[in-house]
């Protein structure tokens, strides 16, 4: 048993690598744009299905798809701002709100007709690493990798270039960024298109793992808000240290109880938290 | 509208003459099933907007919904309860769910996309609960309704009329308590709480008080509609009575139509529903989600460009007319 | 340099600004007085873009701007120091500097800039590395100030500045804006501190309610009796 919590409590960090692509994309958009993007985790299930079918529809070789992927979901991204996010950003929360969750239904739909509901997936089988009497799935451990590395990027483009830059500024006082050259349209546009490009990254890590069906994005939608309210809505370092945190909770709890359980109690722990600081770990109260 | 019968009178007469009328003039028992099921979710999303058109805006209406239909029904298979005593109990648990939900949030002026994402992730949990106890609710198989044959007592009638007429007396309740609703305190106070909850506690309107009585009737009138379904299609999944879709589903219906009118849920559900039948004929089961693709669409270009419904819009029309001919 | 055409500005239903009109040439310092709620601030956000103005026109260099969004207007060399100076309270002195320099004109000359900015600032230069919502309040409003000047303008809108400030840091703020006057910069600066206002003005206008209702230089303030009165407190 002991065995299995450490095995847990690895994986969990591991996924949580992953986990906090997830958060830092919300929280990018959010931060930004300040709209809340419900269907994000409908967006990792696009990607994942669009990387499925450049790759076993089309044959295309697998990174080449994924890399495929990554752009078709930045491209998406920009779409999306383009056609609903744009048309909206003066309306009252609520319409912005019903608007997103709407493309939950419209993309799980979508893919339920293209795609058929049953489980899609490309069979990949990656080597495990043994350690004593533990052993780690290096699909999962090249995820952590490489989620490691993406973060290490985007920190660098936010802290190290003037896009970087405006964004940051945009997102802390919109009308003082305008009054420095910065342009709002193009900064929500790259805001929107490196949200969509992390879903497909996401997804690229995904593949090896997980097969994907039209109801993939739901729990993913759910553990991504989790984490998001949890480490304060559009606090980066906060959505980074709350992804570790629920990742190891949740992978724990579901080796101590059951799968459906774990779940639950990350719900209930999201909706106490909402309760007793809306802000979370590092947010500012508005 | 000083009591003069006016146009608008004798139509929504003459509808509602048509409607109480109609099971018994008709011979389809498919399309008597299909109005039932009008008026069915019309409840339901008049439920809904008892409480979105004051500003709490619930995404996760499904568990009310979900307790409403397993909660009789587990009572019925298992302990031979009769479901309108189960309708009872599910009315007093929804009721006491939402106000173990709301009081919180209303206390801690959870508002606007924070209480929406609350009530989403209630939906989830409601989902998942059902899942996990699947020895008893069948989980994501679903749970069907165990027959007998003591039909009243049992809520159980072989002549599909008696849900019709349930139904629609259910809608009427809801429509009744709008207008209520409409001429009392509760309206005034509400209002201006969605405007501004600061002023309005200032002025001395107790907001919590205001917002747990709206949620707490919403709540209880949507797991209504939760039993009737339950009693009336006789099964029952995770998939369409609880989760994150059927709550979604709810809102497109209130929102098509516009949720701000009394008869704005109906307008959408009336649409929405006979949409969806006519694609799920002509298109068969293969496409099955292509009417959903098709409201998702329609509500985000609706959300675009028709802030109010279609319902709305038109009696923004009107008042429009209204005024230029007047000047 | 700077021609502000009889202008009206809505917030909603409400009249803000009625036609008002104003003038400031190359290297002029303008002001402009008027109590509290007059429109004095609407009339730079106005002129910065961050408004729209219906009826009238804004006229830089007799180039049309406002018509242009925002962004647009700093890359033409008008550069808004907001009332609060308004830092970017998560970025750090640098990081607000640079965010200055943003704009096409600026970017290349953002080393000089620093150099300059720090020379002037020496505050500033010590907390380079330091989140602008630490600073005291004047301190942000000196790196406001400092911001604006990074992004190269020709033309700098202050909006009370002195707001909210010890004493001896309004002196500070006052003396800065004479040693930008010498250095060539056009201002136009809106105070309700009318005194300490008119003393470095080579021009001024009186706004109340909405419209301007006088304007001169220093001595026709000066000898209008209502003005001194009511602003100068003679």
């Amino acid at each position: 048993m002991a065995d299995q919590i450490i095995m847990a409590f690895i994986n969990g960090i591991l996924l949580g690598g992953v986990l906090a692509l997830l958060a830092f994309g919300l929280n990018l958009i959010f931060g930004v744009v300040k709209i809340i993007h419900m269907a994000y985790g409908q967006f990792v299930m696009l990607g994942f299905y669009l990387i499925y079918s450049f790759n076993a529809i089309f044959h295309i070789p697998l990174v080449p798809a994924m890399l495929l992927g990554i752009a078709a979901m930045a491209l998406l991204g920009v779409l999306t701002q383009l056609l609903l996010i744009n048309p909206l950003l003066n309306a009252p929360r609520l319409n912005q709100l019903l608007a997103l969750a709407s493309l939950i239904i419209v993309l799980e739909n979508l893919a339920m007709i293209i795609w058929g509901a049953d489980y899609r997936g490309i069979p990949l089988t990656l080597p495990i690493i043994n350690i004593g009497e533990v052993f780690i799935r290096s699909s999962y451990l090249i995820a952590f990798i490489g989620a490691i590395v993406v973060l290490g990027l985007l920190y660098l483009f936010l802290h190290r270039t003037y896009l970087g830059l405006a964004i940051r500024a945009t997102a802390q006082d919109l009308e003082m960024a305008e009054g420095m050259g910065i342009n709002p349209r193009i900064v929500y546009y790259v805001t929107l298109a490196a949200g969509g490009a992390l879903t497909g990254v996401v997804a690229a890590f995904f593949v090896p793992i997980y097969t994907v069906h039209p109801h993939f994005g739901s729990s993913f939608t759910i553990m991504a808000f989790v984490i998001v309210v949890f480490g304060g809505m559009g606090n980066l370092l906060g959505g980074f240290i709350s992804a570790f945190i629920i990742g190891v909770a949740t992978s724990v709890a579901a080796v101590l109880y059951t799968n459906e359980l774990a779940d639950i109690l990350a719900l209930i722990l999201f909706v106490l938290v909402m309760l007793v600081r809306p802000q979370g770990l590092l947010g500012v109260r508005a | 509208m000083n009591g003069k019968l006016g146009l608008k009178h004798i139509v929504l007469g003459l509808v509602f003459l048509a409607i109480l009328l109609f099971p018994l003039v008709w011979r389809s028992q498919y399309v008597i099933h299909i109005v039932t099921l009008v008026l069915l979710w019309s409840f339901v999303a008049t439920a809904w907007s008892f409480m979105a058109r004051f500003g709490i805006v619930s995404l996760g209406h499904g568990v009310f919904l979900g307790i409403g239909a397993y909660i009789p029904i587990l009572l019925f298979n298992f302990g031979g309860l009769s479901p309108w005593i189960g309708m009872v109990v599910a009315i007093v648990a929804a009721v006491m769910m939402s106000m173990i939900l709301g009081y919180p949030c209303f206390r801690f002026g959870l508002v606007g996309d924070y209480f929406a994402l609350v009530t989403l992730a209630m939906a989830e949990v409601g989902s998942l609960v059902v899942v996990a106890y699947r020895e008893y609710t069948g989980g994501s198989l679903g749970l069907t309704l165990k027959s007998s044959n003591r039909s009243w007592i049992d809520f159980q009638f072989d002549d599909k009329r008696a849900y019709y007429y349930i139904a629609m007396i259910f809608l009427l309740l809801a429509l009744y308590l709008w207008r209520r609703i409409g001429k009392s305190k509760i309206q005034m106070a509400l209002t201006a709480i969605g405007e501004s909850e600061l002023a309005a506690a200032s002025l001395g309107v107790n907001v919590i008080k205001y917002k747990m009585l709206i949620t707490m009737l919403s709540a209880g009138l949507t797991a209504m509609g939760g039993v009737l379904y339950g009693q009336y299609v006789t099964y029952i999944c995770p998939e369409t009575v609880s989760g994150v879709s059927v709550s979604l589903s709810v809102c497109f219906k209130a929102i098509l139509g516009g949720m701000f009118d009394m008869l704005g849920p109906f307008i959408g559900t009336a649409i929405m529903v006979t949409l969806e039948e006519y694609i799920r004929i002509s298109l068969g089961t293969k496409f099955s989600g292509v009417s959903e693709i098709i409201f998702g669409s329609a509500i985000l270009v609706l959300i675009i460009f028709l802030p109010r419904g279609i319902f709305g819009s038109l009696k923004d029309l009107m008042v429009k007319k209204k005024h230029i001919e007047r000047a | 340099m700077l021609k502000v055409d009889g202008i009206d500005i809505f917030y909603g239903e409400f009249r803000a600004l009625e036609a008002v009109s104003l003038k400031v040439e190359a290297g002029q310092t303008v002001i402009v007085v008027g109590p509290n709620g007059a429109g004095k601030s609407t009339l730079l956000r106005g002129i910065s873009g961050l408004q729209r103005t219906r009826k009238g026109a804004v006229y830089f260099h007799d180039e049309r701007i406002d018509t242009l969004r925002a962004y647009r207007i700093v890359e033409k060399g008008i550069s808004l120091v907001p009332e609060g100076g308004r830092a970017f309270p998560y970025l750090s002195v640098e990081d607000n500097l640079r965010a200055g320099a943003y704009n096409r004109n600026a970017r290349g000359y953002a080393k000089e800039g620093f150099e300059q900015i720090y020379d002037l600032f020496p505050i500033l230069a010590k907390r380079r590395r330091q989140m602008a919502g630490s600073l005291s309040g004047g301190e942000r409003q000196m790196l406001a100030i400092a911001r604006s000047l990074m992004s190269k303008p020709k033309l700098i809108l202050l909006d009370e500045p002195s707001l909210g400030l010890a004493p001896l840091v309004v002196d500070l703020v006052f003396e800065f804006v004479q040693k930008m006057k010498k250095e060539g910069y056009s201002i136009l600066l809106v105070e309700q501190n009318a005194n300490r206002a008119l003393r470095i003005a080579d021009y001024a206008y009186l706004v109340e309610s909405g419209k301007l209702v006088f304007e001169g230089n220093r001595q026709d303030f000066d000898k209008n009796p209502y003005i001194k009165t009511a602003y100068l407190g003679l």
